[in-house]
């Protein structure tokens, strides 16, 4: 115990993120080992938010994988900053996005999820040790009819989402209320642009 | 993307009564498997390993070729034929042919190639009636004419010539890994070898094999990379590419004019969705000659019957390019529906496509 050196251990056990996301994050960034959910209705931005936590992480050379993403629009994911060289799509895993999952989590940092139909407790649970174990950091992106069966570390609930228009669809805020078990840092409802004009994330 | 190598045993190709056939090739793989953890079994006989690794820790191709000549040669008295390329269609053609390519070379050999390579009696005859030789004159087919005149599976051999798959259907053996498994009573492929080739990418290299697990549960195109390439929407600018396949590099810096502004969808429809577009009195909206709209559009008809409510439009934006040789046309606009989801839409060809979700 005396040879560990916890200050570089505790930076180390953090998959960096960038603002907006950071300033609402414990320590500024995602704890290797732990689980995030993000949830939304489908199509009120859950998706944009999800993809936006990758980008300082596949910025700064960490690996990335998206599962059960069918159609990821990588045009959009470059726009938020999400360096496209670093993350692995498997769009269609079926019925095995479980194992898909877990197949993943021994060479990715961060770990999207978007389970086809409503995760059972059982493969929650194992997925989630396995990320505990493993230092990995699982993002699961869920949805009212199918929501994660267990508690997590750090939640990203949205409630609301409105455009902004001109000639043409400019950018979207969404509100999110951030939760979580332990010492999530700001909890409470926040307000995020995302895409701004841009396509970017930033805080409003 | 990768270059691979691919070690080809001719002598335990044919698989002998005897059951000394699957105990020599999985020696192989054992002795392989030392110089480099990564060594992925395809089918009796054939195993690769992807070059970059083992070429960097031991010093250069030229290197990693003798140690293997010499292991697989020491241990099991065997000759083995080595070749490189990217993707397994083209690397295990190499190894047959003891070719070594460097990277960017892959496209040329594979385009050089036989008909017959492609395995595929029925299209290597009709090809030759209609003077069509090689690969490459394959490849130079139009899609839309393969898909009239050939079979689905064609289609997919169409889709190897043109190097968008990175391998042969049935190039592997999906039983192997099961037998190799009873054969040697554990796991086939080892874990945690991460940091074997050095501290720097060491999170490369475990990436690859996370991805090598996978596409082997979910096959060659379960495991996709994004690359981004000149045009001016969405849909065109995004190519997702079976991971393995080999990479062309497009660089993405080039102006193009029109490009469609503002924020892009972060859903973008690999295959587009017929929808249809209503007015107040449910007539269906058109793209008019002139690029505007026959009428006001007040809902979303999903083919699949379900309707939304649109509560707003922008657009249509015109687009004229060509395409081959043909000139395409296409608008896109932007709906918001009363749900709150925004999407992108595209006319084209006298009908309504659901291209993007904004999520």
């Amino acid at each position: 115990m005396a040879t560990l050196r916890p200050v570089t251990l505790a930076k180390s056990r953090i998959v960096p993120l960038s603002e907006p996301w950071a300033s609402l994050t414990p320590g500024g960034g995602l704890r290797r080992g732990s689980t995030v959910v993000v949830h939304a209705q489908p199509g009120l931005g859950g998706l944009s938010v999800a993809l936006s936590l990758l980008s300082e992480a596949s910025a700064k050379g960490h690996w990335a994988a998206v599962v059960g993403v069918d159609d990821p629009g990588v045009v959009a994911m470059s726009d938020l900053g999400v360096d496209l060289r670093r993350v692995l799509f498997v769009p269609r895993p079926r019925g095995a996005w479980a194992e898909a999952a877990a197949d993943l989590l021994d060479g990715v940092d961060l770990l999207i999820v978007r389970p086809p139909s409503r995760p059972s407790h059982g493969a929650a649970r194992k997925l989630m040790d396995r990320v505990r174990e493993r230092g990995t950091v699982l993002i699961a992106l869920t949805e009212p009819s199918a929501p994660w069966p267990l508690p997590v570390d750090l939640s990203f609930h949205l409630t609301s989402s409105r455009w902004i228009m001109s000639s043409r669809l400019d950018a979207r805020y969404v509100t999110l209320r951030v939760g979580g078990r332990g010492e999530a840092a700001r909890r409470g409802e926040h307000v995020v642009m995302v895409p701004d004009a841009q396509g970017r994330a930033v805080a409003r | 993307m990768e270059r691979l190598l691919a070690l080809w045993a001719e002598s335990l190709g044919e698989e002998r009564p005897d059951g000394s056939t699957l105990r020599d090739y999985l020696r192989i793989l054992d002795v392989v498997g030392v110089l480099c953890p990564f060594v992925e079994p395809v089918r009796l006989g054939l195993c690769t390993l992807p070059l970059r690794g083992p070429s960097r820790f031991f010093g250069g191709d030229e290197a990693v070729f003798a140690a293997v000549r010499h292991s697989v040669r020491d241990v099991l008295g065997l000759e083995v034929s080595l070749g490189v390329a990217e993707g397994l269609f083209c690397a295990e053609l190499a190894a047959r042919q003891e070719v070594v390519l460097a990277l960017g070379q892959t496209t040329a050999f594979r385009r050089a190639q036989p008909l017959m390579a492609l395995g595929h009696k029925e299209l290597t005859t009709t090809g030759r009636r209609l003077g069509i030789y090689t690969v490459g004159d394959f490849a130079d087919l139009d899609a839309a004419r393969v898909a009239e005149r050939f079979s689905a599976a064609v289609r997919v051999l169409h889709r190897v010539a043109r190097g968008e798959l990175p391998e042969l259907p049935g190039q592997r053996d999906t039983r192997l890994a099961a037998r190799l498994h009873g054969a040697r009573g554990e796991d086939v492929v080892g874990d945690e070898q991460a940091g074997f080739f050095g501290q720097r990418t060491a999170g490369d290299d475990r990436a690859h094999a996370a991805a090598h697990r996978v596409r082997h549960r979910l096959g060659p195109e379960g495991v996709l990379v994004a690359r981004l390439r000149g045009g001016r929407v969405p849909e065109d600018r995004a190519t997702l590419t079976p991971w393995g396949s080999p990479s062309r590099e497009v660089r993405d810096d080039a102006p193009w004019p029109g490009r469609l502004a503002g924020p892009s969808p972060i859903t973008s429809l690999h295959q587009p969705v017929a929808v249809e577009l209503r007015d107040d009195t449910d007539e269906p909206v058109r793209m008019g000659a002139r690029g505007s709209l026959s009428a006001a559009p007040t809902s979303l008809v999903l083919l699949r019957g379900s309707r939304r409510g649109i509560v707003w439009v922008a657009g249509p934006w015109p687009l004229v390019e060509r395409w081959w040789a043909s000139e395409r046309r296409r608008a896109h606009v932007q709906v918001l529906l009363d749900s709150g989801e925004a999407m992108l839409l595209a006319a084209e060809g006298g009908r309504w496509w659901l291209v993007g979700i904004y999520d």
